[in-house]
């Protein structure tokens, strides 16, 4: 099988994941080497679905023990086969490498044959490029769940980044789908992994040529819509991910529909907007000081499809707003829907030197469509007065038919269906003229 | 009112900066040679480049202000605005009467005008780390055309110096006739016209070929979003790529 076929193969098998990210690594070239990694990371291009591709993302080989059924690799599906071999990989990273294609190697496999057999198989690969071929870009490893600890340690001296796939957010949701695996194949690595990280660490404090391990961190990657684990449940597990084992990421992957059978829930195409959403509530939970039981509870376990979850909690604790753009804390600021990080930081800058008045917050960035409604500047308020939860909700949401990424409407997961109390905007209508 | 014209140079803006302290004059507006909009009211006054002078306003703005404001100054110059030169000077004005608190001075329009060209160009340059795409010539060059819209080819060399430094290349940008030449160690950035067809390396048309396959392959189908796709990377960057985004046309 030639080179194109098996990178046509494996490319597309490696697709479904969706990390992409170069960052968190400032591995520096070694004399006469190639490469280094830059701490912030480098985008290369943007494929046709809009994402990023910054890293060779391929498979070592689908060739697949295992049988999840939400997967276009497992051992049942009739799909065409291939494998690398660690040459190959490296000379096809290398190159692509010289030429600016990518920033490294993003480097993952099914379960061939068993997971130690395949977890040695990635470390020839990456030892290889390291050694060999002096390449000292950005690699993301896979640790293939299942696998021996002392391989994982291994691995972990070679590479940037490594990243186990939760995929299924609770055990019933791996019985049902990916019975081979189980809670504790996955969990277990990725307690390993921050254990090694954090003695790293610590050795690097007192030797500073002690070895790197796995200097990048780890992530790991949830798939949104193929059990029905709700929005709670899952922002939940991200934060004590975030916590315990300190992540670096959590990415979320709609389901995207590659099979039927009777365990899957049949959905006409991947749910967007709810993984649009989830990423918001991640980005609030990381960067904004928010709790997952601020934005969610037991009684509202699912986050609004039609406005974003900062808004929407703003919504329900209306009694906090207005601010006073001059005088609130950042925490504060941070909570105020139309002012993201760099716009508090810039308020926060700019009022040390003179107070900020309404057309100043407009050049700092701030999306004054949502924030007028929520501050005061220099006292004076510039929303719509006379307003209350409802009419602010429709204010919010923006105009139909401009939504991007819109649930299909076979989708089960509709406005309707989360808020059965609340008007749609044509009794709206109704309510306000009297007529009916 | 008085005009000062200068050539288009950095060390000529700062030698204008300079003279505008030490004549005890406040000009309207510096401009670049050739920008020139004739009007009687105006006097306009045609400053030499003085590379002392300006290495005296730069060690200035370094000990005075701060490291930081130097870089935002150059990064606000290489957008080459129309209006940059004007902008600068008045951000300097009030650094040298704020000191480094100057860049906390946000709500005066001149320090966001220079903070938000040192954004624009700062982000241009960060983009165009990943959008440089090298072709490997038959004489064992890697050789990248580009064409971006601020005068960044200084910015990126030094990180390519620091990651291919086995490697012999030249950036060319094509606007500004300008390329970046590397070989063991060293670059220079020099004036440079090329027209001609490359001559490629044997290997190079099979690698392109490998890209542009896993390129297009790596789209999920049913996430197919050409909107999103450019607003992260703008069709204006698309000429020199080798890829060929927007291969998928939604169904």
């Amino acid at each position: 099988m030639d080179l194109h076929t098996k990178l046509k193969i494996l490319g597309a098998a490696a697709k479904y994941d969706v990390s992409c990210s170069s960052s968190g690594s400032s591995r520096r070239n070694r004399p006469g080497g190639l490469g280094n990694a830059s701490l912030p990371g480098i985008c290369h291009s943007w494929s046709d679905d809009g994402r990023c591709i910054s890293l060779l993302k391929i498979l070592f080989t689908n060739r697949c023990a295992f049988n999840c059924l939400y997967c276009v690799n497992r051992a049942t599906a009739d799909v065409p086969r291939a494998s690398f071999t660690p040459d190959e990989v490296a000379q096809l990273t290398v190159n692509f490498y010289k030429r600016n294609y990518i920033e490294g190697l993003f480097l993952s496999s099914a379960v061939y044959k068993n997971p130690n057999y395949t977890m040695e198989l990635l470390i020839a690969t990456v030892k290889k490029l390291r050694e060999e071929y002096q390449f000292n870009g950005y690699i993301h490893l896979k640790a293939i769940p299942g696998a021996d600890p002392l391989l994982i340690a291994q691995a972990g001296k070679y590479v940037d980044r490594m990243s186990v796939n939760i995929e299924l957010p609770s055990n019933a949701g791996l019985q049902l789908l990916a019975p081979q695996k189980n809670r504790d194949s996955i969990i277990k690595p990725m307690g390993f992994i921050h254990s090694k990280i954090l003695q790293a660490k610590e050795e690097r404090k007192i030797y500073k040529n002690a070895p790197l391990f796995v200097p990048a961190g780890q992530t790991t990657q949830l798939i949104v819509g193929a059990t029905p684990d709700n929005d709670l449940k899952i922002l939940r597990l991200s934060e004590s991910l975030y916590k315990h084992f300190s992540l670096k990421r959590v990415y979320y992957s709609a389901y995207v529909p590659v099979t039927q059978h009777p365990n899957l829930p049949a959905i006409a195409g991947p749910p967007l907007m709810r993984e649009h959403r989830l990423y918001q509530a991640d980005w609030l939970l990381r960067f904004y000081g928010f709790k997952s039981d601020e934005l969610l509870d037991e009684g509202h376990p699912l986050l609004d499809t039609e406005i974003d979850p900062k808004s929407a909690w703003a919504l329900r604790n209306l009694h906090l707003f207005p601010v006073e753009v001059n005088r609130a804390d950042y925490e504060m600021l941070l909570r105020v829907p139309g002012i993201g990080v760099r716009s508090a930081k810039r308020i926060i800058t700019a009022r040390r030197y003179s107070s900020i008045d309404f057309e100043t917050l407009k050049r700092f960035g701030v999306v004054l469509k949502r924030a007028r409604h929520f501050i005061t500047c220099r006292g004076k308020f510039y929303g719509e007065r006379n307003i209350n939860e409802l009419t602010l909700y429709q204010m919010l949401k923006p105009a139909s038919g401009k939504q991007s990424g819109a649930e299909p409407s076979s989708e089960q997961l509709t406005f309707s269906s989360l808020y059965p109390n609340l008007f749609q905007p044509e009794d709206f209508h109704t309510v306000i003229t009297g007529e009916m | 009112m008085i005009y000062y014209i200068y050539d288009g140079s950095f060390d000529g803006l700062l030698t204008a900066i300079y003279e505008a302290y030490y004549r005890h004059q406040e000009p309207e507006k510096i401009l670049r040679d050739g920008s020139i909009q004739d009007n009687l009211f105006i006097e306009h006054v045609y400053i030499k480049a003085d590379q002392q002078k300006a290495q005296r306003v730069y060690n200035a703005i370094v000990n005075k202000i701060s490291p930081a404001a130097a870089k935002k100054v150059l990064y606000a110059f290489l957008s080459e605005a129309e209006d940059a030169a004007t902008t600068i000077y008045r951000y300097l004005k009030l650094g040298f009467k704020l000191g480094k608190s100057v860049d906390s001075a946000l709500a005066d329009p001149y320090v966001f005008r220079v903070h938000f060209l040192h954004g624009k160009v700062s982000g241009e340059a960060g983009k165009m780390l990943g959008l440089v795409r090298f072709r490997l010539l038959k004489s064992g060059i890697f050789y990248a055309p580009i064409e971006p819209d601020y005068n960044i080819l200084g910015i990126i060399a030094p990180h390519f110096k620091k990651r291919l430094p086995t490697q012999d290349w030249i950036i060319h940008d094509l606007k500004r006739k300008l390329a970046a030449f590397y070989s063991q160690g060293h670059y220079a950035v020099v004036p440079f016209e090329f027209n001609g067809a490359l001559s490629l390396d044997d290997d190079e048309f099979d690698y392109q070929t490998l890209w542009k396959e896993y390129f297009h392959n790596i789209a999920i189908k049913s996430r197919i979003n050409p909107r999103l796709q450019r607003q992260f990377m703008p069709v204006r960057y698309w000429k020199h790529l080798i890829e060929t985004p927007g291969g998928h046309s939604k169904s």
